[in-house]
């Protein structure tokens, strides 16, 4: 059995005197897509801003593909770990294709003919290759996500964290953004998805990850959560996102 | 006095100006090379003192703020004395600059600290999450988006730089506002007809700037807002 | 006191202000009456116990530092009398230029063929140096001759006809300038705002003196705290019509010893001491009178 691709061990972490993650463990494999839910301030985006350090931990170790991202460079850890924001942080000067490029060219250092081929591919692979010459202004909110997962992939990055990624966006325009993760999920991408599409952790998850109070209270199959949790809490979770949201996205 | 004689009187006057225009336009010449040797300066210290103000360290930042509360604190006048009569550069055209460069450099880094602030936080984070330095993601992804939304605060100094030359009458260089008064004390009636001619230049130059910076901003301007 | 007062550095700061106006006012006052404390033109400042310190401490910064002050000091009196002036135009000028400001900014805003002679004098003013404008009054009219010959001019405490034509030049100025901050106030004030005031009855004076005015003041508070600033600044520029304000003090005190540096430095102090002052007064200000939600604009 090969080594697990991402490895929290006993993470701890705070803002000011506030304790937001207090002793997170959790493994992934490669291809596993895992889907962190939890109340809001439960710590979920921090855990993913730790994994690429934008956030540094107080306490705890995190490996990637067996070595501590504390002995990596930062850049090149984030080289091999690519992020997509709920508020989708496109490059506002930049038109579509220059976003995928910028990374291309400035942090892989590939020369302009070999980026732009590579970026039209990736704006390909998620539906956008006419809207290339667009400024994000110019776009949806559905579309900029499309070219924000295409940024990221670019990389060709190990692991893609998902922070959010649909929770900015109009109901009409989640599903195309869903789609494109379904795809990725079914060609093999490592994905540590934060949300609150029940859907979609459904369908695509490997496992489900319930976030309280920065502990993770439970970790299973989406059958073991949905249907038989073993906390009362992740029950009562779930009961009250599924009436607030009123239903599942496809 | 019969009624025409104060008319004469007037044409008198406004003759006396239209005679010396080529001696006041040369005035505006010097102007018009003052305002764009300070502004560069000012640009070339202040946008990095911008850059510091935001995302330098502790010793640096203060030490930047401090110098920049003294320089917007102190009337140029008393800097322009300093930098010619004090520190004794000269020629005084180069004394005047470093007065108005170094002043213009503390009030551009106020407006380029503004717009740096004013670009999301989540654009240098989405740089650094692929992998970009911070100083890549700062020269790459935020200093595009801080120039194009400092036009507005950079027309404004311009237009003030372009007003203070007139100061350098302190040590005696020759722009517009000197010669204006080297006219008018030789003829103390041509007072009001001086002034206006030559408030009439300002107002030209600053016009015309204004729009050619208007143009220039719509021209980088990020399609589609951009905000 | 405010938090930030209770500090070291901020009780520091306060004991600087205070040592710095209270000395102008000690001098002030001692010279217009004659002299209660010290003889006129006395300097407060032991002189000649500086100067021994100085010697003592020769040849170290601590020592420069003794050497300059003794040799500062007996030009203080001088200078701080032409602070009086800087206070006098400066206070002035923003003063009365406010009075002028606000129909001007109304008419501006509300009016239908004066907006445009608002617009011109605005846009005129604003467009020219203010150096340009201040040597019209004194040597293209005849306003300096005009008040020359007004009873009282000069005598005493009131000061002399130079002072009240750089007034008059500061506060055409500044009206313009006040004018332009009052007018982007009024209009960042939310048009619903307004329309909120006539749906519950008021009338469109009462719906702007009681709803529209008291936000718009409030967004003008940065602009005022600039214009203020600006005006203690260009006070030196009266120094350009004979007035003997602190800039024209220190130059012909410089002009005689060529210690140049020096007394254009220490001018700078107390024009920095003064600054500080008013911008730490107007934050106060905009603390005082702030609404929690909402936030300003920008200056000059």
């Amino acid at each position: 059995m090969a080594d697990p691709l991402l490895r929290l061990d006993d993470v701890e972490q705070s803002y000011g005197d506030e304790r937001v993650l207090d002793g997170i463990s959790f493994e992934m494999d490669r291809q596993d897509v895992q889907v962190l839910i939890g109340p809001s301030g439960s710590g979920k985006s921090t855990i993913l801003r730790c994994i690429n350090r934008l956030v540094e931990i107080d306490d705890g170790d995190i490996e990637l593909d067996g070595d501590s991202i504390f002995t990596m460079d930062e850049n090149d850890l984030r080289r091999q770990v690519g992020m997509v924001f709920q508020d989708f942080n496109l490059f506002a000067h930049l038109t579509a294709i220059e976003n995928v490029t910028l990374g291309l060219k400035h942090v892989l250092d590939m020369d302009d003919e070999a980026a732009t081929e590579k970026a039209e591919r990736q704006l390909e692979q998620v539906g956008l290759l006419d809207q290339r010459d667009s400024y994000p202004a110019e776009l949806s909110g559905g579309q900029k996500q499309r070219v924000g997962i295409a940024r990221a992939l670019a990389m060709d990055p190990k692991l893609m964290l998902f922070d959010e990624p649909t929770s900015a966006l109009d109901p009409e325009l989640i599903g195309e953004v869903l789609e494109v993760m379904r795809d990725l999920a079914d060609q093999g991408m490592t994905m540590l998805v934060v949300t609150h599409e029940m859907g979609f952790a459904r369908e695509a998850a490997t496992d489900i990850m319930f976030l309280d109070d920065g502990r993770i209270v439970e970790h299973g199959p989406p059958e073991q959560l949905f249907e038989a949790p073993e906390q009362e809490r992740t029950a009562e979770f779930l009961e009250r996102l599924t009436a607030l949201h009123g239903g599942i996205h496809g | 006095m019969t009624p025409l004689e104060p008319v004469a009187l007037l044409s008198e006057d406004w003759l006396f100006v239209l005679r010396n225009t080529d001696y006041l336009l040369f005035g505006l010449l010097w102007t018009l090379a003052l305002t764009a040797t300070s502004l560069t300066l000012g640009f070339l210290l202040g946008f990095p003192a911008g850059l510091v103000e935001v995302y330098g360290g502790r010793y640096s930042k203060t030490a930047v703020e401090n110098v920049g509360v003294v320089l917007r604190g102190t009337p140029i006048l008393v800097i322009i004395m300093v930098t010619y009569f004090g520190v004794g550069l000269s020629p005084a055209f180069v004394a005047a600059t470093i007065a108005l460069g170094l002043r213009s450099a503390a009030y551009q880094a106020q407006v380029f600290r503004g717009s740096i602030q004013s670009v999301s936080s989540g654009q240098l984070e989405a740089a650094r999450a692929i992998g970009m330095s911070k100083w890549d993601g700062i020269r790459r992804v935020v200093v595009p988006q801080a120039l194009r939304r400092s036009f507005p605060g950079f027309q404004n100094e311009f237009t003030i730089i372009l007003k203070d030359t007139s100061i350098a009458f302190a040590i005696g260089l020759a722009e517009l506002l000197t010669r204006s008064y080297d006219l008018f004390v030789q003829r103390t009636t041509a007072v009001l007809e001086v002034i206006l001619f030559v408030s009439l230049l300002y107002f030209i130059v600053t016009f015309s700037t204004n729009r050619l910076l208007d143009y220039l901003e719509g021209y980088v301007a990020i399609p589609g807002g951009g905000r | 006191m405010a938090d930030r007062d209770r500090t070291p550095g901020g009780v520091l700061k306060l004991l600087a202000f205070a040592t710095f106006w209270g000395w102008l006012v000690v001098r002030w006052v001692n010279d217009w009456t004659g002299g209660i404390l010290l003889p006129v033109g006395e300097p407060l400042l032991p002189v000649d116990t500086i100067t021994a310190i100085g010697a003592t401490f020769a040849g170290t910064p601590i020592g420069g530092f003794f050497e300059t002050l003794a040799f500062i000091a007996p030009f203080l009196p001088r200078l701080a009398g032409g602070v009086w002036l800087t206070v006098i135009l400066t206070v002035g000028g923003i003063a009365l230029g406010f009075v002028i400001a606000v129909p001007l900014a109304a008419t501006r805003v509300y009016g239908h063929y004066t907006r445009y002679v608002a617009l011109a004098y605005i846009e005129l003013i604003r467009g020219t140096p203010l150096l340009a404008q201040l040597f019209v009054l004194y040597y293209g009219t005849t306003l300096s001759i005009v008040i020359r010959e007004l009873p009282g001019i000069g005598q005493g405490i009131v000061p002399p006809q130079a002072v009240w034509v750089a007034l008059i030049g500061f506060t055409i100025n500044s009206a313009a300038y006040q004018a332009e901050y009052i007018r982007g106030a009024i209009q960042s004030v939310d048009p619903g705002q307004l329309r909120a005031a006539r749906a519950i009855g008021l009338d469109q004076l009462s719906g702007i003196r009681y709803v529209v005015m008291p936000q718009a003041l409030r967004y003008a508070i940065p602009g005022w705290s600039n214009e203020l600033i600006y005006l203690i600044k260009y006070s030196s520029l009266a120094a350009f019509i004979t007035v003997p304000e602190l800039f024209n003090r220190a130059n012909s005190i410089a002009s005689s010893n060529f210690r140049y540096t020096t007394l254009f430095v220490t001018a700078g102090l107390i024009y920095l001491c003064i600054v500080l002052t008013a911008s730490n007064i107007m934050s106060r200000v905009e603390d005082a009178v702030a609404i929690p939600g909402l936030s300003v604009s920008e200056g000059r």
